[in-house]
């Protein structure tokens, strides 16, 4: 029998009071969109749910000069359509743009889609080029900041404790000379979940790409940035040969699987692709 | 957006038949009133779920249910033994005995598990949680046995045995038609390829769902989601009771495809309602639908095509291996659908088709729209464009020299007498396809293709079919329907309206259609085979012309004179005008037309209906009809040579298509797609084109995307996360083109429409494919990954 | 089995039940309250059948457990228009053939309402994409566009 109960914190005090209580049972519920279609199949089936989905110190968008945080808590539909965001960082914005669809959207946190640990969570390769750090706090409301190329450990693993909760995830505004995208293929159109996916941030200086920051997801264990192809980059002109040796740097730096949505040689064929294309819509 | 075309040649004109309307069921819909079978509730309603196999292939040892009916709150827990007549066939409403069609199934598994999600036991409980908490109290030993999981696999000597009997062959049909081996001496070109389809699942967005209970005069009443509630007698066997003991319900049904005409739910709830003396209800997850109810069978076909350098197809032998998994089901109707359409709507001189139909350890497959038509579709299609490709003709050209026509005979000698204009169907898409766009970017290329097909609407003319419709205006001039029909979402109850509305002359609005009660409504038949227009419409317009006969005698003795010039129109009895006909009567007859019903405006003079109708129930007239049609009858046919009436008539039509192409990832962009079909007399052209639309896309899933995957038999596409249907930003927008030919045999000359929709989707989108990437595929579905290896990049 | 006491503002009205903390916002609203005009198509948010407004955005009912809309306000189908006086989008479902079987209506009803409160003059690639989380299976869509595309015209002139 289901005898799941229910907790929802009116703040953070409350929240980490709950947790410390209950931390070995303890699971979170924001959006649902992960967790309860687990529950639905009998994959999770958790004592104890704590619901943060509206919690106010988690829920909003702030600017703080050059910084960005967006609680654990937003929607990727507020973030899609935040304007913050897509002007300081639009590589996120398209992220959260192609995201499932627009009901997933509203309810799906940024939270949420980086603790349920999927290796093709559509805001992790965009938060990987920003080099967003994640705001761990744990059941005592410590809180820790994990640099997010440090937060996915292994399949399906974070460096999430029991207990811990994604109170915010902070990085630095794009910046003007910083050039971005973010690019997905999914086995349709609509209401996609990413075969692949991919995240690119380059900055310039003139023709000079000075900085890359490449990441991609669905092609190993965990969504990883691409530091080879990156270096490959930085300090040089780029041009059509350069980007032809990107497309075949990155065949060799990923390691995806064969699953029902695709095979890894397709997998392989288009992360070089896509990386491509998403060089060159950057330096045109 | 594209300009609707809708071709008008001479036909009649109606008031009400042609004209685009808003369904009479819409607006229920849209408000959100409308009770599809899970809402719906009953004081004292148990919950019913169902215990599923985990194995494929297994023996079942032992079940033992004792936990499960100890757990406070469970009424019922029972298994194949309390089952009266667990071991049963399928008849689908099916009134004529005819051998070689029965649909072997078991009502919960016993013996041998025959495939994963196979029902094994049935729990009834006050909760749903309690339910479910039970199915995990239940204990069943199972020994996995291996399986086979491959037709061809499972039709070896040796293979693993996927039922009792001896072999794993279900049936085997032929069609055999001159001298094949001639065939091929005479032939310049022969091509030979194996074709290959998927298994598929209906997706339909409502699952299967019902409530039974038993009523205040003991009999079982089922309120359930099915294209079928003749499946009564069948149900009444199972339980062991009389027919008449057992009455079904079909409220609107949110989606059939075929997946709806087997029994899914009803049995269950039957036993369950008998067993608790309490109504029971049931409602599949979206993952049970998927595991449990019969799927589109996949096929493997092996076509060879003997041609003459001028294009003229002289031999076809094709030999066809349905994979119909655990259970017979509607197996061997539907293969013989594949047999009879093989050919596709072509000429060959010289024939041979073998068809077979095998058991295996996969999900069981049964109807699905398009019924056997679909899988040859995609091969006689692809290989036409090859041999077009090989004789350096184009794909338009080569169907040209070979398009059967009306009078000519079907490869199993049949002579086609109705309407047959697949030629023109062809001709107009690709007129509206235009000229190729233009590729986007180097690394795109933009190709076009088409598909022509064939599908039969009505059944099987050996199984002699029948339906009723009961039809009756009252005396305020509203109008009854009552017809047995299970409304699917086709339109099915609308068009039986708009029937008598045209027929009445009554609005559409003031009439009402009171379906799928086997207590209230005269027997229908199956909402499947795109028979209902053509079957319940006739029946409909048989019973709506008595009364209107009825009606307009009444109104030539009022005016004294001949019924035959008067007509009925906007509850009006007009006379008719015309060049032996006067709009005055008066004359010596005048004085015995009361005022009170004679209306004289602007000189049209008119008697009113409901005047009439009062006049006919005063003098004791029947204001009601029950009419039957039944649908010309045929011998069975010879299995031997497959020569022979298999069908009435046909719906023929042609999806032209065109893609863009992304060379560096596979993606396909539908840049045009085109449906025309010859539809005899579109009844709602609304209606109609909403069943092209909607075929169109059903069919193009199944090309591009759609696939239930089964490792050993166990499905890895469980829920709508891995079964992907097309949403709306993959379907494109559809132009439909409606040939009007006049010629069918539904109401009004009527074809059918809903399943031949969907038959040429997939050869359409796959040629359209190979034309712009210049590679063939032999299999599906056709992704982007499948185009990526087919161009050699991965 | 542990219940909790709910209160959800449904089309106006404030209502109560006790549910379980599995209960979704779905179950509460078609077992409890007999809300039938929201479909459970999937009970996994894949379908888009149990659309219905959240506090102004619309979701996937089977999504959001029932504790989570405690003290919320939802809108469904019949919280949009009624026979009287039917919503401009519901009009034009039924006009423009974009309903059969009706099941993914309310649903697909509710985020073209969504779609064109925010965008009222949406165009038709944009009406697909706010549509993508509603499946169909009967009308290919076409027809469903047609209709959100002529209340989006309309609101245009």
């Amino acid at each position: 029998m289901n005898n799941m109960e229910f907790l929802k914190p009116a703040s953070l005090e409350d929240l980490f009071q709950m947790t410390k209580a209950h931390k070995d049972e303890v699971t979170f519920i924001a959006g649902g969109t992960n967790l309860i279609p687990q529950m639905e199949r009998g994959v999770e089936s958790p004592s104890l749910i704590i619901d943060v989905s509206d919690l106010q110190e988690m829920s909003t968008i702030t600017e703080n000069g050059n910084i960005i945080s967006i609680g654990g808590s937003v929607t990727i539909a507020d973030i899609a359509a935040d304007s913050i965001i897509k002007t300081c960082a639009p590589v996120l914005a398209d992220a959260a743009l192609q995201l499932g669809n627009p009901l997933t959207r509203n309810r799906a946190t940024i939270g949420g889609n980086l603790a349920d640990a999927s290796p093709c969570a559509d805001t992790a390769p965009p938060l990987m080029t920003l080099e967003a750090t994640v705001h761990i706090a744990d059941v005592d409301g410590n809180i820790k900041d994990v640099p997010i190329s440090k937060f996915y450990l292994d399949y399906r693993f974070t460096a999430l404790g029991r207990g811990d909760v994604i109170t915010k995830i902070s990085f630095q505004k794009q910046g003007k000379s910083q050039k971005g995208n973010f690019s997905k293929i999914g086995l349709r159109k609509g209401s996609a979940i990413s075969v692949i996916n991919m995240a690119i941030l380059l900055d310039f200086d003139h023709d000079t790409c000075k900085q890359a920051r490449i990441a991609m997801g669905s092609i190993a264990a965990t969504p990883i940035r691409i530091y080879k192809v990156e270096e490959l980059l930085e300090g040089k002109k780029i041009n059509d040969a350069l980007i032809e040796e990107c497309g075949e740097l990155v065949k060799t730096e990923i390691s995806p699987i064969t699953d029902i949505r695709g095979s890894a040689e397709y997998r392989t064929a288009v992360a070089a692709t896509l990386l491509k294309r998403n060089i060159k819509k950057a330096i045109l | 957006m594209f300009e609707k075309i809708i071709e008008n040649q001479d036909k009649p004109k109606y008031n009400v038949i042609g004209k685009p309307k808003p369904r009479h069921d819409a607006w229920e819909k849209a408000l959100g009133k409308t009770r599809y079978a899970d809402d719906f509730t009953q004081p004292g309603m148990l919950y019913a779920k169902v215990l599923r196999s985990e194995y494929a292939a297994a023996n079942l040892i032992s079940i033992d249910t004792g936990e499960a009916e100890k757990l406070p709150g469970v009424e019922a827990v029972l298994t194949a033994k309390d089952v009266p007549k667990n071991e049963t066939v399928t008849k689908f409403g099916q009134t004529h005995e005819v051998g070689g069609f029965e649909g072997f199934y078991r009502v919960l598994a016993d013996k041998k598990i025959r495939f994963k999600g196979e029902a094994v036991a049935l729990v009834a409980a006050e909760t749903p949680a309690i339910a479910e908490q039970a199915l995990k109290l239940i204990k069943v030993e199972y020994e996995p046995t291996e399986g086979v999981y491959d037709p061809i696999e499972a039709l070896k000597p040796d293979a693993y045995l996927v039922g009792e009997k001896e072999t794993n062959l279900i049936c085997s049909y032929k069609v055999i038609k001159g001298d094949i081996e001639k065939g091929f001496e005479e032939s310049d070109l022969i091509v030979e390829n194996t074709y290959k389809t998927q298994m598929v699942d209906h997706a339909y967005l409502e699952p299967e769902s019902g409530v039974a209970w038993i009523d205040e005069s003991g009999i079982i009443v089922i309120r359930a989601s099915t294209q079928v509630i003749e499946h009564f007698r069948g149900i009444a066997d199972v339980l062991n009771i009389p027919s008449n003991k057992v009455r079904v319900i079909a409220p609107m049904v949110g989606g059939g495809f075929g997946g709806k005409e087997d029994i899914t739910v009803e049995t269950f709830i039957a036993l369950l309602a008998m067993k608790t003396e309490r109504p029971v209800s049931l409602t599949f997850t979206r993952e049970e639908s998927i595991l449990a109810h019969g799927k589109r069978h996949p096929y493997v076909m092996q076509y060879k095509v003997g041609v003459k350098n001028d294009g003229k197809l002289v031999a076809l032998e094709a030999k066809l291996i349905s994979d119909a998994g655990g259970y017979i089901y509607l197996s061997p109707w539907i293969l013989m659908y594949s047999t009879v359409t093989a050919a596709g709507p072509y000429d060959y001189t010289h024939v041979k088709v073998d068809t077979h139909s095998v058991l295996t350890n996969n999900t069981f497959a049964s109807a699905n729209r398009g019924f056997g038509g679909v899988q040859p579709c995609f091969a006689y299609e692809s290989m036409l464009d090859e041999v077009a490709e090989r004789l350096g003709m184009s794909p338009l050209e080569l169907r040209k020299k070979n398009y059967l026509h009306t009078g000519d005979a079907l490869v199993t000698g049949r002579v086609l007498e109705h309407a047959v204009e697949t030629e023109q169907t062809a001709e107009k898409a690709l007129a509206a396809l235009g000229e190729p766009s233009k590729p986007k970017s180097s690394s795109h290329k933009v190709g076009q293709g088409f598909a022509s097909g064939m599908l039969s609407y009505g059944r099987m003319c050996f199984l002699h079919d029948t339906s009723r419709s009961y039809v009756s205006i009252e005396l305020d001039g509203s109008v009854i329907v009552r017809c047995g029909v299970q409304d699917i979402g086709c339109g099915q109850c609308s068009s039986l309206a708009q029937i008598a509305a045209e027929v009445l002359g009554v609005p559409m609005e003031e009439i009402t259609v009171y379906f799928g009660d086997t207590a209230l409504t005269p027997l229908a038949g199956t909402t499947t085979a795109t028979r209902q227009l053509y079957m319940s419409g006739n029946a409909t317009l048989k019973a709506a012309r008595a009364i209107r006969d009825t009606i307009l005698k009444k109104s030539g003795e009022i005016l004294g004179i001949t019924p035959e010039r008067l007509e009925l129109r906007d509850k009006r009895i007009y006379i008719k005008k015309g060049p032996q006909c006067t709009t005055s009567y008066g004359g010596s007859r005048g004085d015995i037309i009361s005022s009170e019903i004679c209306v004289d405006i602007n000189q049209d003079r008119y008697l009113d209906l409901v005047a009439v109708v009062k006049a006919c129930a005063a003098d004791g007239l029947s204001l009601s009809n029950l009419a039957q049609f039944n649908a010309p009858a045929r011998e069975l046919v010879d299995f031997t040579t497959g020569q022979g009436q298999v069908f009435t008539d046909f719906t023929y039509g042609t999806h032209a298509l065109e893609v863009s192409v992304d060379t560096e990832t596979g993606d396909v962009e539908i840049l045009k797609y085109i449906s025309c079909y010859d539809v005899g007399q579109a009844i709602n052209p609304l209606s109609a084109e909403g069943q092209m639309e909607g075929g169109a896309i059903y069919g193009l899933g199944q090309g591009m995307c759609e696939d239930v995957i089964l490792e050993k038999g166990i499905t890895k596409t469980p829920t709508f996360a891995e079964y992907l249907i097309p949403t709306s930003m993959d379907a494109p927008d559809i132009t439909s083109i409606l040939v009007e030919s006049g010629g069918g045999v539904g109401p009004f000359g009527a074809k059918g429409i809903g399943e031949p929709s969907c038959v040429p989707s997939s050869p359409a989108f796959t040629n359209a494919v190979s034309n712009a990437i210049g590679v063939r595929f032999y299999d599906l579905p056709v992704t982007a990954e499948k185009i990526m290896r087919a161009l050699g990049k991965i | 089995m542990k219940t909790y006491p709910v209160k959800i503002k449904v089309n106006g009205k404030w209502k109560e039940a006790a549910v379980t903390a599995r209960d979704t916002l779905l179950d509460v609203l078609r077992k409890k309250w007999l809300a039938y005009e929201v479909k459970n198509g999937c009970s996994e948010g894949d379908c888009g059948a149990c659309t219905v407004n959240l506090n102004g955005k619309t979701v996937n009912a089977c999504l959001v457990l029932a504790l989570q809309a405690n003290g919320k306000e939802v809108t469904t189908l019949k919280g949009i228009g009624t026979e009287q006086n039917p919503h401009p989008i519901q009009k034009a479902f039924v006009e423009k053939g974009g309903i059969q079987c009706g099941f993914c209506s309310p649903g697909m009803i509710m985020s073209s309402k969504a779609l064109l409160d925010k965008n009222p003059v949406a165009s038709r690639s944009e009406i697909r994409e706010g549509l993508s989380g509603n499946l169909c299976r009967c009308t290919g869509y076409h027809k469903i566009v047609d209709a959100v595309e002529h209340v989006a015209k309309n609101n245009q002139s």
